[in-house]
C-alpha cells in the first residue's frame, strides 16, 4: 500500500467532521485545532528533530500572516495564490533567522530568535500600513467557485488537507536522508559533520522547512473570519504555548506537535471559564511535563508500544520453548 | 493505518467528548462578557458587570426572566477575544454581549456580531472606528476618542498654549491619542508638533526623549500609553528638569488609580480627560463612589469603573424594555427586540458626565450614546491622591467625523 493511502482514507473519514459538531464554535475550534498542528508540527521539525532552539516561530506566523493580508488586500490577490506567496516569503524569513544558527546553539540561539520575534513584532506595531497597533482588518475569506468560505465548516474545508498535507509532508521529509541529517544534528553537530552532514546546509533547511508551516498557519489563520491580525497575537505568551504544545506531545516524536496541539488547545478551550487561575495552570503543566514526562505523550506512547512488542516477542519466545 | 494514526484517534475522541457543548438554560436572559481582566482592576470591572446584571435575579428578575452571565477574560488579546465572542453566540447562544476594554479586541469582535446578528455593547474602547463599520447591532456606551481629543486639546489650547511636545508608546490607546490630539491642533490652529516621538510599550527610561523636549521649552507635554508609561514619563520628566509650568496632559489611561500611585507627587498637575470622576458631586455619582468603596474596597473609582456599571444598567433598561420570548426557535427575534430595545434609550443619566442617547441608525452619531467628557487634574498624587473637574464639555453627535 502507498504511504500516502491512509491519509486519503483519513481526509475521507474527517470530512464529515463538521456536520457532527452541535454548532459552530465547536467547528471554529476544530479549525483553531488543525491550524496549531500546522504550526506545531512545523516547530517539532527544527526544534525536536533538528535539534535547534528556537523562539521565533511565531513570529515566522505573523509575517505569513500580515504578508498574506497584504497581498490580498492590497495587491488584490485571490487567497490561493496569497497563500503560496505568503508561505514563500515566511520560507525566505526562515533562511534569515536560521543564519544566526550557524554561529550559535542552545541559550544563545534561542535568545538571537526571540530578540529577532520581538522586533518583527515591534516592527508591525509601528507600522502603519500594518494595522501598527490598531490591527489589520477586513482581510478577505478564500472564495471557491465565487462562494466564500467565511464559514467555520465551510473553513474547515479548506483548512483540513492543508493540515493533513503538511503531516504527511513531514513524515515523509523526517523519514528521508533529509531527517535522518536532521537527526544527526541534532544528536551531536561534530559527529554529524565528521559523518559527511553539511550542519550549515542542514541546518538552514530545519528553519526553512519550518517556516513554509509557520507562514501557512499563519495565512490561514489571517483569512479566518473575521479576518482580523494584530500583533499582540504573536507575543511570547504564545511561543510559549506552542512549545508547550511541542513538548506536552513530545518533543522529536513523529506525533508529538500533532498530540500536542490538539490536547493544548482542547485544555486551553475548556479551563477558558477560570481564567483567573489559567495561565498558572498552564504554567505547572509545563514544569511537571518537563519533571515527569519529558519526552511527552509521545514518550510514553513509544514507550508503551515498546513494551508491548517485547512482551510479544517474549510470549512468542515462550511458547516455541 | 499507520499505528501513530490509530494512536490518535482516542486523543481526537477524548477532546471532541471533553469540548462537548453545554446544555444551555432556556427561559434565562444570556449574557456574554468579555474583557481584559489580566489585570488587578480589571478582574473589577468584569465582575461588577457581571454582578449588577445577576443582581435582578433576587428581586425575580426582569419581568420574571432570570438573567444568566457568562464572563471571560480576553486578556486584551484580539484571537482570544474572538474566541470568547464565538464561544458566546454559537454555544451559549447568548442573547447580548458585553465587551470588550480594548479597541483591538472589540473591533473584530464588531464583525463578529454584526454578521451573526447579535447586539453588542461596548464598554471601554474608545477607538473611533468601532462605531464607523456601520453595523446596526453595535451600541458604545464610553466616550468615543473623537470626542476625547477635542476635550482636552481645546482647553489647552485655550488657556495654556499651543507649544506642544507629544511623548507616547505604540498601542492602540497611546496612538490614538497622539495623533488625535496633533490632528486636532493642525485642523484647528494650523500648528505643528514641536516634538513628537514614538516609544515601546515595555520601554522604561524616557529619558533622552525628555531632556530633548526640555530643549524645545514647550507649553504642553502630551504624554500617550497605558498607564505605567503615564507615570514613569509623568515622574521621569521632573526628574530631567521640565518646569512645573509645562502642563502634563495625558490620554485617558491616567484616571486609573494607579497612576497617581506610581507617579508620586509628579501626579500633581497632570490632566487627562475622562467619563467620569469620583469627585463628581451628584448624588448618584456619590452613591456609585460608596459602592465601590464599600464592595470592591477602591476609594475611587475611575472611569472604567463607571462605565461597567453605566453598561449594566443600560443592559437593564432594553431588556426591560424588549419583549422577550426566550425560546431556541425565538432566539434571533429576541436579539433584534433587544437591539432595538438598546436603540430606543434617549437622554438616559447616569453616572456619565452627559446624557446618554442611542438611535437606529448604524452610524458613529447614533451608536456612540456617551458624548460627554470632562477634563480632571490631579491636586495631589501618591496613595491619597486626589483631583478636580476642569472642565465638562459635551459634543454634537457627528463632532469629529468627516463631513
Amino acid at each position: 500500500m502507498h504511504p500516502i493511502v491512509p491519509w486519503l482514507i483519513g481526509i475521507v473519514v474527517l470530512l464529515p467532521l463538521p456536520l457532527l459538531m452541535p454548532n459552530a464554535y465547536q467547528q471554529y475550534i476544530v479549525n483553531v485545532i488543525l491550524i496549531n498542528i500546522i504550526l506545531a508540527v512545523g516547530l517539532n521539525i527544527v526544534k525536536g528533530f533538528a535539534g535547534q532552539v528556537t523562539v521565533g516561530h511565531i513570529a515566522i506566523a505573523a509575517i505569513g500572516a500580515y504578508s498574506s493580508a497584504v497581498l490580498s488586500t492590497k495587491v488584490g490577490l485571490p487567497f490561493w495564490l496569497a497563500l503560496p506567496s505568503a508561505v514563500l516569503i515566511a520560507g525566505a524569513a526562515g533562511a534569515m533567522i536560521g543564519i544566526p544558527s550557524f554561529r550559535l546553539e542552545g541559550a544563545y540561539l534561542a535568545l538571537a530568535t526571540l530578540g529577532l520575534a520581538e522586533s518583527v513584532r515591534i516592527a508591525i506595531s509601528a507600522t502603519d500600513a500594518l494595522g501598527g497597533a490598531i490591527g489589520y482588518q477586513n482581510i478577505p475569506p478564500p472564495f471557491l467557485f465565487g462562494q466564500p468560505l467565511d464559514t467555520h465548516a465551510s473553513y474547515y474545508y479548506v483548512v483540513l488537507p492543508l493540515a493533513l498535507t503538511a503531516m504527511y509532508f513531514s513524515f515523509s521529509i523526517l523519514r528521508s536522508d533529509i531527517g535522518r541529517a536532521f537527526k544527526a544534528l541534532r544528536e551531536d553537530p561534530l559527529a554529524a559533520a565528521a559523518c559527511g552532514v553539511d550542519v550549515r546546509r542542514y541546518k538552514v533547511i530545519a528553519f526553512v522547512v519550518s517556516a513554509l508551516y509557520a507562514g501557512c498557519a499563519g495565512s490561514l489563520l489571517a483569512h479566518m473570519s473575521p479576518g482580523f491580525i494584530h500583533p499582540n497575537s504573536y507575543t511570547i505568551t504564545e511561543m510559549v504555548t506552542l512549545l508547550l504544545m511541542v513538548v506536552f506531545g513530545g518533543i522529536g516524536h513523529i506525533w508529538g506537535g500533532v498530540i500536542g496541539a490538539i490536547l493544548v488547545t482542547i485544555i486551553y478551550d475548556l479551563t477558558r471559564d477560570y481564567y483567573q487561575y489559567q495561565m498558572a495552570m498552564f504554567g505547572g503543566v509545563v514544569v511537571l511535563t518537563v519533571l515527569y514526562m519529558p519526552k511527552g505523550i509521545g514518550g510514553l506512547i513509544d514507550q508503551y508500544l515498546v513494551r508491548r512488542r517485547f512482551n510479544a516477542i517474549r510470549q512468542v519466545k515462550s511458547n516455541a520453548a | 493505518m499507520p499505528s501513530g494514526m490509530r494512536l490518535l484517534l482516542p486523543v481526537v475522541a477524548l477532546g471532541l467528548g471533553a469540548a462537548a457543548a453545554p446544555a444551555v438554560a432556556q427561559d434565562n436572559i444570556r449574557v456574554g462578557i468579555t474583557l481584559r481582566m489580566i489585570v488587578e482592576n480589571g478582574l473589577r470591572y468584569g465582575q461588577m458587570t457581571k454582578e449588577e446584571l445577576e443582581a435582578v435575579n433576587a428581586t425575580g428578575g426582569i419581568n420574571g426572566k432570570k438573567i444568566e452571565v457568562i464572563l471571560l477574560d480576553d486578556e486584551c488579546k484580539p484571537d482570544k477575544g474572538v474566541a470568547n465572542v464565538n464561544r458566546f453566540i454559537h454555544q451559549h447562544k447568548v442573547h447580548l454581549v458585553i465587551g470588550s476594554t480594548c479597541s483591538s479586541v472589540s473591533m473584530p469582535m464588531v464583525d463578529i456580531t454584526a454578521k451573526e446578528e447579535v447586539p453588542q455593547v461596548v464598554p471601554h474602547s474608545t477607538n473611533a472606528n468601532i462605531t464607523k463599520k456601520g453595523s446596526a447591532w453595535v451600541f458604545r456606551t464610553a466616550v468615543s476618542e473623537r470626542f476625547y481629543a477635542s476635550v482636552h486639546a481645546k482647553y489647552l489650547s485655550e488657556n495654556v498654549g499651543k507649544k506642544v511636545a507629544y511623548l507616547y508608546t505604540t498601542d492602540a490607546a497611546g496612538i490614538g491619542f497622539a495623533k488625535d490630539y496633533m490632528s486636532f491642533m493642525r485642523k484647528t490652529y494650523q500648528t505643528e508638533p514641536v516634538y513628537e516621538a514614538q516609544m515601546q510599550e515595555t520601554d522604561l527610561d524616557f529619558r533622552s526623549h525628555l531632556l530633548k523636549i526640555k530643549s524645545f521649552n514647550p507649553d504642553v507635554l502630551a504624554i500617550g500609553g497605558q498607564l505605567d508609561a503615564i507615570a514613569r514619563i509623568t515622574q521621569q520628566s521632573y526628574e530631567v528638569g521640565i518646569p512645573s509650568r509645562v502642563r502634563r496632559v495625558a490620554a485617558s489611561a491616567a484616571s486609573n488609580a494607579p497612576v497617581p500611585e506610581l507617579a508620586g507627587d509628579a501626579a500633581k498637575g497632570l490632566t487627562f480627560a475622562a467619563a467620569f470622576s469620583c469627585k463628581d458631586e451628584r448624588p448618584v455619582a456619590q452613591q456609585f463612589v460608596k459602592l465601590v468603596q464599600e464592595k470592591y474596597k477602591v476609594r475611587c473609582p475611575d472611569h472604567d469603573f463607571s462605565q461597567a456599571y453605566e453598561t449594566a444598567q443600560l443592559v437593564k433598561l432594553a431588556l426591560s424594555r424588549a419583549s422577550l420570548k426566550l425560546t431556541d426557535a425565538a432566539l434571533a427575534d429576541d436579539r433584534r427586540a433587544i437591539r432595538d430595545a438598546l436603540a430606543s434609550i434617549k437622554d438616559y443619566h447616569g453616572l456619565a458626565s452627559g446624557p446618554i442617547s442611542f438611535c437606529a441608525e448604524p452610524t458613529p452619531q447614533c451608536r456612540d450614546g456617551n458624548r460627554t467628557g470632562i477634563l480632571v487634574e490631579y491636586t495631589k498624587g501618591g496613595k491619597d491622591y486626589d483631583m478636580r473637574v476642569l472642565a465638562r464639555v459635551s459634543f454634537e453627535p457627528d463632532f469629529g467625523l468627516d463631513k
